[in-house]
């Protein structure tokens, strides 16, 4: 279990009841952050993968350079294809610094120009570290024009820097320790997925 | 632009108490996590734990940062950062990591159970941020901890000078062990050390323990045999080498050199006492009983008689620590390194040897000298005579250093007057007195005669020994030599920086104190020098008087980044500390000059 310490009573007891129990989301009035089950899993400026209509969902928090969130990333993408009824919701919350931030803006572009899902998996096919002439050598190779991107994003700036932050901000009052973490139907699950996890935790979201 | 991580984490710390949220603990969930293969002692540890940060603060301003990390995490080298309050960042050393070729990580340089980074002295708060992750399952946003302000004594390397520092920059220089470790690593400091210590063997911090050594021997009386002397003095000079090993371990612990801090007028008063009874029993007033219990316990080691091994163990220790407070260039070189890498263990092994290195004239001494010493009969009574005066005129010299200078004064005019009482000074002796009688009795009545002048002086204002009259002369004429260089006298850092501030000429600050032998041959060999004083005449000339050691002397130490008087600091016009300048312990005239030109 994990261990608390003062600084993080409030923040650890959702992380280590989510990682056992539900949770359930409710509307704060007192509070200017609003964390519901509706802003977590449909935000309406996050792109969905997978099954837009499916019965469940997964969230995960990501970053293009976290390694374990681009390891188990074809996993994921598989499991949610063989199941059929899930949509998938890419959350990115870029903690590695630039080139992380660069290539969420880039892959939001892509949404506007219809190329989400692909911009979304060369950026996560790529190994290591990444840095400007990566991201752009990664996404080039997927046929997309960096500078197209690069416009698409600004055109949209506020709306993507808008959902880039409400990401960050619902991975703190989730209590999210880092990244990948899942928020799958109700449950948060903190940490990389293998399929059988990822299938187990889909069976329990339906109940 | 998109608003970092740990920038929101902060925003919401104050949010999340307005925060209610419900938690509905289902069975169900539960038992599909754990079908899952979800194991929740997997759950992630909170960062902070996961990588403890530790702070060791260095005197002077510096730190180092270690992370103590958990099994199963890892910290990215590549994303520790450290900043000043104002955004701009700091420069560190940290070592390599672990290079991964995994495809995942990519080339990247992690860190496995410990993180060490080493910084050098900045001005006001710091931020640390460090990154990493639990391996095979989630890497955390960066953290970054707030450390608060250091008294800093140096201004850092990039030249963010603070408000409190702002004349002088202090080279930054690899140290002497240091230096030795990289040339011939452990084997060649301990032997770099012992040589150090042999050549020290003869220098004043030194030689007033060959007379301390003596006396023990001489009161070993029939008990003393070559061998006896052999292991009395290795017994001495271990305890020697133990206490300045000591000295290392205290200045890692405190930072602070132990030997100054023990210049107090109680530890002097007391080890003062200590030779003053010793003397009385040289001179046969009494038995001393106070070793009894070592007596009886060391009685299966030898037949203890006055001095024994413990004794000599005591002596040895208390010697190191509070008869010769020598700051020389090889501990100081040891001190620092110490405080700079908390290397303790080399730190400590390399003053051991140098204690070593200065007892090897001791256990000569022992071994042949004990030869030489008479064990019974009429010489023997005299030679331990001779060894009382001697342990009373080492309680004297050290009274002299922590009572005023007029009160010094009175106490050598009673140590002369027990001598020419001794000497016979004032017996009345018939016609068929034997010549050695009476040159015996002429130097008792010389002896009286110069403890009436000393009382005299003492009672006058007198202040030197070798001069105790001169307070009966006007003031104009006192105190002609020696002072030829006028050292502005600082006694805190405001005081230090008020003088720096006052001109804009290169500068000479000397530590010093009253209590510092070394520092008394300097005042003798070096400061008189025509050419030392040509040479400083265009120089500020600043002493740091250390001689009350308070809060306030070692601010001064750790602002100069020194570890005790003599050091010598050269600043340049523009108040930077020229490179390889420095000097430690007992320079030369030559030496003085070359490092002021330095500077000019």
């Amino acid at each position: 279990m994990s261990r608390l310490t003062r600084r993080h009573v409030l923040t650890g007891t959702l992380l280590a009841a989510g990682a056992a129990g539900s949770l359930t989301l409710i509307r704060t009035e007192a509070s200017a952050e609003e964390l519901t089950v509706e802003a977590v899993l449909y935000d309406p400026d996050n792109p969905v993968l997978g099954n837009p209509d499916g019965d469940v969902t997964i969230v995960e928090f990501f970053d293009y350079q976290c390694p374990y969130c681009k390891a188990n990333h074809p996993e994921l993408t598989e499991t949610a294809a063989a199941d059929g009824n899930v949509r998938l919701v890419m959350k990115d919350w870029p903690i590695f610094g630039a080139a992380s931030v660069r290539a969420s803006q880039l892959a939001l572009g892509a949404a506007s120009l219809q190329g989400y899902r692909a911009a979304n998996e060369a950026l996560m096919a790529t190994e290591g570290r990444l840095d400007d002439t990566h991201i752009a050598d990664a996404l080039g190779a997927a046929g997309f024009d960096i500078a197209a991107l690069d416009a698409a994003y600004r055109e949209n700036r506020d709306t993507w820097d808008g959902l880039m932050r409400r990401n960050s901000e619902q991975a703190a009052l989730l209590g999210l320790r880092g990244t990948p973490a899942f928020i799958i139907g109700t449950t948060l699950y903190p940490g990389a997925m293998d399929a059988p996890a990822l299938r187990g935790a889909i069976a329990a979201a339906r109940g | 632009m998109t608003e970092y991580p740990h920038a929101s984490l902060r925003l919401l710390r104050f949010a999340l108490p307005a925060l209610r949220v419900i938690l509905l603990v289902t069975g169900l969930a539960a038992s599909v996590a754990a079908q899952g293969n979800f194991d929740t002692s997997d759950a992630p540890m909170p960062p902070r734990e996961a990588f403890a940060l530790s702070v060791e603060e260095r005197p002077g301003g510096a730190r180092v940062l270690r992370w103590s990390i958990a099994d199963g995490y890892y910290l990215y080298r590549d994303y520790l950062a450290v900043e000043t309050s104002g955004g701009a960042s700091v420069p560190f050393d940290s070592e390599p990591g672990v290079r991964h070729d995994d495809p995942t990580f990519g080339t990247v340089e992690v860190y496995y159970e410990r993180a060490e980074v080493r910084l050098g002295p900045v001005p006001g708060e710091i931020s640390v941020t460090y990154q990493g992750c639990q391996e095979g399952g989630i890497c955390y946003p960066p953290v970054t901890d707030t450390l608060p302000a250091l008294p800093v004594s140096a201004a850092s390397g990039q030249g963010a000078t603070s408000a409190a520092a702002p004349q002088m920059t202090l080279a930054q220089e690899s140290g002497l062990v240091d230096g030795l470790m990289r040339r011939g690593g452990t084997g060649l400091v301990l032997l770099a050390f012992f040589g150090f210590g042999l050549l020290l063997a003869f220098t004043p911090c030194v030689l007033p323990m060959i007379p301390i050594l003596g006396g023990l021997l001489a009161g070993q009386g029939e008990t003393l045999t070559a061998r006896r002397g052999l292991t009395l003095s290795a017994t001495y000079v271990l305890a020697m080498s133990s206490a300045l090993a000591l000295l290392g371990v205290a200045a890692a612990w405190s930072g602070q050199n132990l030997q100054i801090l023990l210049q107090s007028l109680w530890a002097v008063g007391a080890v003062a006492l200590l030779f003053s009874v010793l003397a009385l029993s040289m001179f046969g007033l009494f038995e001393l009983r106070m070793p009894r219990v070592w007596n009886d316990r060391m009685a299966a080691v030898g037949r203890g008689r006055r001095g024994t091994f413990g004794g000599a163990a005591g002596l040895g220790f208390t010697s190191a620590l509070i008869m010769g407070p020598c700051v020389t260039a090889p501990l100081a070189g040891a001190l620092l390194y110490i405080a700079q890498t908390g290397d303790t263990v080399l730190g400590a092994a390399a003053l051991f040897s140098l204690g070593l290195g200065e007892g090897v004239p001791l256990l000569l001494l022992g071994a042949f000298g004990s030869r030489a010493l008479p064990r019974s009969g009429r010489w023997m009574e005299v030679v331990t005579r001779i060894f009382g005066f001697v342990f009373l005129a080492m309680a004297a010299w050290l009274a002299a250093r922590v009572v005023p200078p007029a009160v010094g004064l009175a106490i050598w005019a009673l140590v002369l007057v027990v001598a020419g009482v001794f000497l016979g000074g004032l017996d009345r002796h018939g016609a068929g007195v034997a010549p050695a009688a009476r040159l015996r009795q002429a130097a008792g009545v010389a002896a009286l005669g110069a403890a009436a002048l000393m009382g005299l002086g003492a009672a006058s204002g007198g202040e030197d020994p070798l001069r105790p009259l001169a307070g009966l002369r006007g003031a104009a004429e006192a105190r002609p030599a020696g002072k030829a260089v006028a050292f502005t006298t600082v006694r805190s850092v405001p005081e230090l920086e008020a003088a720096l501030g006052t001109a804009d000429k290169p500068a000479l600050i000397y530590v010093t104190a009253d209590w510092c032998i070394t520092c008394r041959v300097i005042e003798r060999r070096v400061w008189p020098d025509q050419e030392v004083q040509a040479t400083l005449s265009d120089m500020q000339v600043i002493a740091a008087d250390l001689s009350t050691f308070d809060a306030d002397g070692q601010a001064l130490l750790d602002r100069l980044q020194s570890v005790g008087p003599p050091t010598m600091v050269f600043l340049d016009a523009r108040g930077r500390e020229g490179a390889g300048t420095r000097l430690v312990g007992e320079p030369g005239p030559q030496d003085v000059v070359a490092s002021a030109r330095e500077v000019q």
